[in-house]
């Protein structure tokens, strides 16, 4: 069984293994994937043998898993002879199969010399049929198939093993030039261009096994020229000889290729190649920049569903081209980019020594905002329990310096909208991050980038190569330079935003502020910005993910005054949020199941990419402790006041309910979770017992989430014990004629001065009727409780102010004759301004001037701002009650009383009527 | 260190260079810098205007030689030239308003007076112009009367609104500094009318204004007569309280110690509280915090303590440890002043709480001594400013219960309500006919 063609190559093998050594590295290693193999084989006993031979040290398997495939080297050898194409396909397909095998067996990333050989064989067999026409007539019309899929698979399979197989032939020197040479041109390109693609082979094979029917249908002598149109390899026919090309080609192929962008069956990853492809053949820089907008907008819609994400390998170039774009930007400053004009047809031909400006279509901030929202998706998307979601979010420095530099650019030409909306999103990746997250951050660039230098360099030598007509060297810094703090890096980003930016980019800008200021623990700062922004106001007329920040802000805002001991305004940024039992909906932190309302399949996908990423979630947990210990602390002892009527003055309902519920049962079991742990510190506070309800907030174990919990318990004990105190004093005042301040002070383990401040501080607001005798220091009680009838009486007078209070408003509501007459002077100057502000039409200060009345009110109206602030609208739920304002303001400065909020009463809501309730009191007092 | 309640770093930049220098004086008079530092700083301030022969002076005394740098020699030089062209510019305006006749030829109407001039005297816009930016140069110079009499006619002549505006600004400052504080306070009225009704580019813009407004206004309100009342009603409006609270929260030392020392604001009072209570953590000032100490805390001890250092404060501010030079005593009226209405506060609120007081104790936590303090309270007594009676056997103040009375409040919520109903029902009355005629 001697070869034809081998009888004299033994000697050659030895020195052809050694060489394919070396071009192991550079050879394509798909070899997993191949899809075709030959099965021309005329090689011999003797040759597995030399093969087999060469390996004897192999052990058993590997010896068989070779001699399978000499024999099917034999059976295509056999089916050669009688020219049987059917045959001899299944027998390639078989010998790929086997081949596979072989290789996993060896451990090796080369296919055997066997293999190799046979697959010359076979090409040689295929061009000799193909070369006879006479013969090809006469074959049946099944034999004719099988040559027609056979050429294409061969083809498509030499391919990968084109080196090998050159060297193959070059040693036995009996193959004609002509194909080589082809060979080898096809072959530099396919190297070029398949640069990391894994997803191109699946693509390509997709492709071809297309081409293969239409290849059937058609004429078998059509089928030859039909398979060379395959586009990449045309393209690279188109462009081999590089002196050849012209701006013309290129434009004329461009044109083509965008043409079929969108078309069936024009594959999306293929389309990005063949773009890539022509970036480097680019003519003039325009050129190459407009062929570049349309690769990075290609790779947009290779992921065409609106839930899914792009895949990251896809999203990474992405990032990297528009680098690209940012270098050829910044190296010639005359082209501008815009998506205004029409840009002339010709308008890229200018050449790089072209001096007057070169308007290229593209919008550089949408495509950032879309790498944006990609990243964001893909976060949304994966499990973040896996190791995937680390990896992801590393890349998020690449992001960074992306943006930075597109800020940069955007600033340099003075494009500042532009530039604040980048900002934005710069500002949106940072905002959340405490500083040690932010510092793992800054190291994590840093490091990245020591590492990847290398690995740059050597992508950027590919780019480099011979094919890429307009070198760009990499202007653009690829390293994100963070300042030190983040504090500094928002400074800076957010001074331009409110510098230059659109009403919804420095709402958002705001927030982001707000919660970065409260996660850093300035509260007063955060504060101010909140009421100066008058965002609690206009938070309603914004688009939902607005909303969202806007709620996320306030949660952290709370936190943040509960870590600084400001019970009220915690309680007072968080009770809103939890007012509705929808938390996780308002933070987009999941999705709540309401037993009364089914979502529509649609609601539900919209909330679905709402959804915050896990990496930005407040934890729900410490969120709703802190909530429920706030409205403990300021409940108890409101309920221990007014004892007597106790639903009149409501401070949480929530609370409230929840204690309702818990005192409705039977049995009081050990708590479990956070409410029932408050529950338990409830009761215990309720029978002043400050001990027992501290130790079991002790026990929750969300405070190990606080960064200075130490400190916080601290804080909190000094006051559960302060708050034990008062509701001991308005529980059993009655009892008492006199007690002394050291008993008190003993009792509650406070020091003399304090208990000697909270006690006054009650005298003082009248809660408790009561003086000091100073030298026996005593508080002594006075006896001023009313008896049933007094008490009765000032029932009555209530209720007769509450009856001609309806009265008014009735009469109002017929006349309108609401009139703001009687309002306290503050808030008639606050519409001033807010009219002031509004005819100023959003100039750059506004946030500061339109504010002031609130911060105002905010402070003098006993924290009546924080009251107001809890108006996080849900998301979806956009409440009316905002529309009093306007309605109070234009409803006529007539006659009549004071009570604006007559007229306010028609919008009627319960959620803005804390701030009704606070102006009134203003009025009253 | 005394110079911790120090607020001149914080208001120079509010006020223009001139107004700093009555600053300067003081603090060199007080010894809290090194009067080197002082004398270094007022070079400074010197060197942007064009009082040359007041720096060299200065110069001279700090580096105690006789020798000038030649640079301040040269500016001397230049100032006198540029003097000489711009008197020359304003020169046939000038000599118009000397002349007392033809300044009788004006009239209340602006534009006749401008074509008359321009048509008479061929005094044009350019001129006008001239007069002013000699009146600004006559300022730099320190001839503080001839720029605010300039200033007075040029704005009696100019049409420019801005101008006019910076003109008002200029003649406020020259007054300030000549002291004219009835002057001075009048074109302080003017200026807040203007910066109140006038259209700012941005809001941003009139809050600066006001805050300069305020801050030049300390210099008036705390040297006129009635200034104490006034810079309440300035400083506690609205717009310029939140101006306060948003970029100058300094001031409000200012705006506590005239709340303090001024009897007659008492309802604004309790608001004004309710404002210091949160932007305390913005400042940090003795006087704001004596306060917070007495109506938010309720720690006497801690107002005590307070109260000295609200003493030294007052000493080392400029505008309120103004001295009044009686014989051979200097004193501070305002201290006395502060002292004695802080100590009332005091009292008053412990009074509020307490029903027996040792006198003892109190005596101390007034600093005064025993006989001091018997006195005092029973002159509060005598004048019925205290209701309450003195145990002098046990050394004791007894206070009398002011609880009202039950019956009486129950009046109290009713009578409203008949005059409410009575409007209400009139105001019906009034709409029904129009009703029906529709």
């Amino acid at each position: 069984m001697a070869s034809r063609f081998w009888t004299q190559g033994d000697s050659d093998t030895e020195e052809e293994e050694s060489d394919y050594d070396e071009q192991e590295d550079d050879a394509p290693v798909e070899t997993a994937t191949a899809t075709a193999a030959s099965r021309y084989y005329s090689g011999n006993a003797s040759d597995s043998d030399d093969s087999d031979g060469q390996k004897r040290v192999v052990r058993r398997v590997k010896d068989k898993r070779f001699d399978e495939l000499s024999a099917t080297v034999d059976q295509m050898k056999n089916a050669m002879k009688i020219n049987d194409w059917v045959s001899l396909q299944e027998s390639f397909e078989k010998i790929n199969k086997q081949l596979g095998k072989v290789m996993r067996v060896t451990e090796s990333d080369k296919p055997p010399n066997l293999y190799i050989k046979a697959l010359v064989m076979l090409e040689d067999f295929l061009n000799q049929a193909l070369a006879n026409k006479e013969a090809k007539k006469k074959m049946s019309s099944s034999n004719a198939k099988a040559l027609n899929s056979m050429k294409q698979k061969l083809k498509k399979n030499n391919k990968l093993y084109e080196d090998m197989i050159n060297q193959c032939r070059e040693k036995p020197e009996l193959f004609e030039e002509k194909v080589e040479e082809e060979q080898e041109s096809e072959d530099d390109v396919t190297d070029d261009n398949v640069t990391d693609d894994d997803v191109s082979d699946d693509l390509d094979a997709e492709e071809t096994d297309d081409e293969e029917e239409t290849g059937n249908d058609a004429e078998a002598g059509s089928g030859w020229e039909k398979m060379l149109s395959k586009k990449d390899k045309m393209m690279d026919k188109q462009f081999k000889d590089p002196s050849q090309i012209t701006w013309d080609t290129v434009n004329k192929k461009f044109k083509e290729i965008v043409a079929a962008r969108g078309k069936k069956g024009t594959g999306r990853m293929e389309l990005v190649e063949q773009l890539t492809f022509l970036t480097r053949v680019a003519k003039t820089p325009a050129q190459k920049l407009e062929i570049f907008f349309s690769v990075v907008s290609a790779q947009f819609d290779v992921n065409p569903s609106l839930s899914g994400h792009m895949p990251i390998n896809v999203w990474k170039q992405c990032v990297q081209n528009m680098l690209a774009i940012l270098d050829v930007l910044t190296q010639y400053p005359n082209i501008v980019v815009d998506d205004m004009v029409e840009p002339d047809e010709n308008e890229t031909q200018k050449g790089a020594d072209f001096n007057g400006t070169i308007r290229i279509w593209g919008n550089l901030v949408a495509f950032l905002e879309k790498v944006d929202v990609e990243y964001f998706k893909s976060l949304q998307v994966i499990d973040p329990h896996t190791r995937e979601y680390v990896e992801r979010l590393k890349d998020e420095p690449m992001f960074l310096v992306l943006a930075q530099n597109v800020q940069e650019y955007l600033e340099k030409v003075g494009d500042h909208k532009g530039a604040s909306k980048v900002a934005l999103k710069r500002v949106e990746l940072v905002y959340y991050k405490p500083q040690e997250v932010y510092d793992a951050m800054r190291k994590l660039a840093e490091q990245d980038n020591g590492e990847s230098e290398s690995g740059e360099e050597k992508v950027v030598n590919e780019i480099r190569g011979p094919t890429a007509f307009v070198a760009t060297p990499e202007l653009v810094p690829r390293k994100p330079t963070f300042p030190e703090n983040s504090r500094a890096l928002m400074d800076i980003l957010v001074s331009l935003i409110y510098k230059y930016g659109d009403e919804r980019t420095k709402a958002r800008a705001m927030l982001c502020d707000i919660y970065h200021h409260a996660i850093f623990d300035e509260f007063s700062t955060s504060r101010d910005l909140l009421l100066m922004s008058h965002l609690q106001d206009n938070v309603q007329h914004m688009d939902i993910s607005t909303q969202i920040l806007f709620n996320r802000a306030m949660s952290q805002l709370g936190l943040c005054s509960f870590r600084a001991s400001l019970v009220p305004e915690a309680h007072g940024c968080l009770s809103e949020l939890y007012s509705a039992g929808r938390v996780k909906e308002l933070l987009a932190q999941g999705v709540s199941q309401s037993r009364y309302h089914e979502k529509t399949p649609e609601q539900e996908r919209l909330e679905r990419r709402r959804q915050m990423p896990y990496h930005m979630h407040i934890n729900l947990e410490l969120l709703e402790s802190v909530h429920l210990i706030c409205a403990m602390l300021l409940e108890v002892p409101n309920m221990a006041a007014n004892v007597h009527d106790a639903k009149r003055k409501v401070i949480s309902k929530n609370f409230r309910r929840l204690l309702e519920m818990s005192e409705r049962q039977t049995f009081t079991g050990p708590p479990e979770n956070v409410r029932d742990h408050v529950m338990a510190a409830t009761r215990a506070l309720r029978q002043g017992d400050f001990d027992k309800a501290f130790a079991v907030i002790k026990s929750l174990d969300v405070w190990k989430l606080l960064r200075n919990k130490d400190s916080v318990l601290e804080m909190l004990k000094a006051k559960i014990k302060e708050e034990a105190l008062r509701t001991y004093l308005f529980t059993y005042s009655l009892a008492y004629d006199s007690l002394s301040l050291d008993h008190l002070s003993k009792m509650f383990d406070l020091s003399d001065a304090q208990t000697r401040s909270i006690v006054s501080k009650m005298m003082i607001n009248e809660e408790l009727h009561a003086s000091w005798d100073q030298p026996t220091g005593c508080i002594v009680f006075r006896d001023v409780e009313h008896t049933r009838l007094q008490a009765l009486a000032f029932h009555l007078t209530e209720k007769l102010s509450v009856l001609a209070e309806t009265n008014e408003r009735a009469i109002e509501a017929r006349f309108g004759g609401g009139g703001l007459e009687g309002l306290p002077l503050r808030r008639k100057d606050g519409q001033d301004y807010a009219g002031a502000a509004a005819s100023g039409g959003g100039g750059g200060g506004w946030w500061q001037e339109f504010s002031f009345n609130q911060n105002r009110q905010g402070s003098s109206g006993g924290r009546g701002g924080y009251t107001i602030s809890g108006r996080a609208s849900a998301p979806g739920l956009v409440s009316s009650g905002y529309s009093r304002d306007g309605q109070a303001r234009s409803g006529g400065y007539g006659s009549g009383r004071a009570y604006h909020t007559g007229s306010g009463a028609r919008g009627g809501q319960s959620d803005g009527s804390t701030r009704m309730v606070n102006l009134n009191r203003g009025v009253r007092t | 260190m005394a110079s911790k309640f120090d607020l001149t770093p914080r208001i120079a930049p509010n006020l223009d260079r001139h107004l700093v220098f009555p600053l300067l004086e003081f603090l060199q008079e007080r010894g809290l810098y090194p009067e080197e530092d002082i004398l270094k700083a007022k070079i400074e301030l010197l060197n942007h205007t064009n009082m040359v022969d007041y720096a060299m002076d200065i110069h001279k005394s700090l580096y105690r030689s006789d020798d000038v740098p030649q640079d301040m020699i040269d500016r001397r030089a230049e100032v006198v030239g540029r003097l000489k062209v711009l008197e020359d510019g304003a020169a046939p305006l000038i000599g118009f308003l000397q002349n007392p006749q033809a300044v009788q030829e004006l009239r209340a109407d602006k534009q006749y007076n401008l074509q008359m001039l321009n048509e008479r005297y061929q005094i044009g816009p350019e001129q006008i112009d001239a007069l002013y930016d000699y009146a600004k140069f006559q300022f730099e110079c320190g001839n503080y009367s001839g720029a605010a009499d300039y200033l007075h006619q040029y704005r009696a002549l100019c049409t420019n609104n801005d101008k006019s505006l910076s003109a008002l600004w200029g003649k406020l400052a020259a007054e300030v500094l000549m002291q004219n504080w009835d002057i001075a306070l009048e074109e302080l009225n003017h200026l807040k009318e203007i910066i109140d009704s006038k259209n700012f580019s941005s809001p941003l813009n009139q809050v600066q204004n006001r805050i300069w407004l305020m801050h030049w206004s300390l210099f008036i309100f705390f040297n006129h007569d009635n200034g104490r009342t006034q810079i309440i009603d300035l400083f506690n409006q609205d717009k310029y309280l939140s101006a306060i609270q948003t970029n100058a929260p300094h001031l409000l030392r200012y705006l506590a110690t005239a709340f303090i020392v001024n009897k007659r604001r008492r309802p604004q009072f309790k608001e004004f509280i309710k404002v210091i209570q949160p932007e305390q953590y913005s400042h940090d000032d003795p006087i704001t915090e004596f306060l917070a100490c007495i109506y938010v805390n309720y720690d006497f001890d801690g107002a005590q303590k307070k109260m000295r250092e609200c003493e030294e404060a007052i000493l080392n501010d400029p505008f309120l440890g103004k001295r009044i030079e009686e014989g051979n005593f200097t004193t501070v009226p305002l201290r006395d002043e502060f002292l004695e209405n802080a100590r009332l506060f005091i009292f008053e609120t412990y009074c509020r709480i307490h029903q027996r007081i040792d006198m003892g104790v109190l005596a101390e936590k007034l600093n005064l001594n025993y006989e001091e303090a018997e006195r005092w309270i029973v002159n509060l007594i005598r004048t019925s400013k205290l209701e309450a009676r003195i145990d002098s056997k046990l050394g004791t103040i007894i206070m009398e219960p002011n609880d009202t009375n039950v019956y009486e409040q129950l009046i109290n919520h009713t009578t409203a309500l008949s005059n409410r109903t009575y409007k209400i029902v009139h105001q019906l009355l009034e709409n029904a006919p129009a009703q029906t005629a529709r």
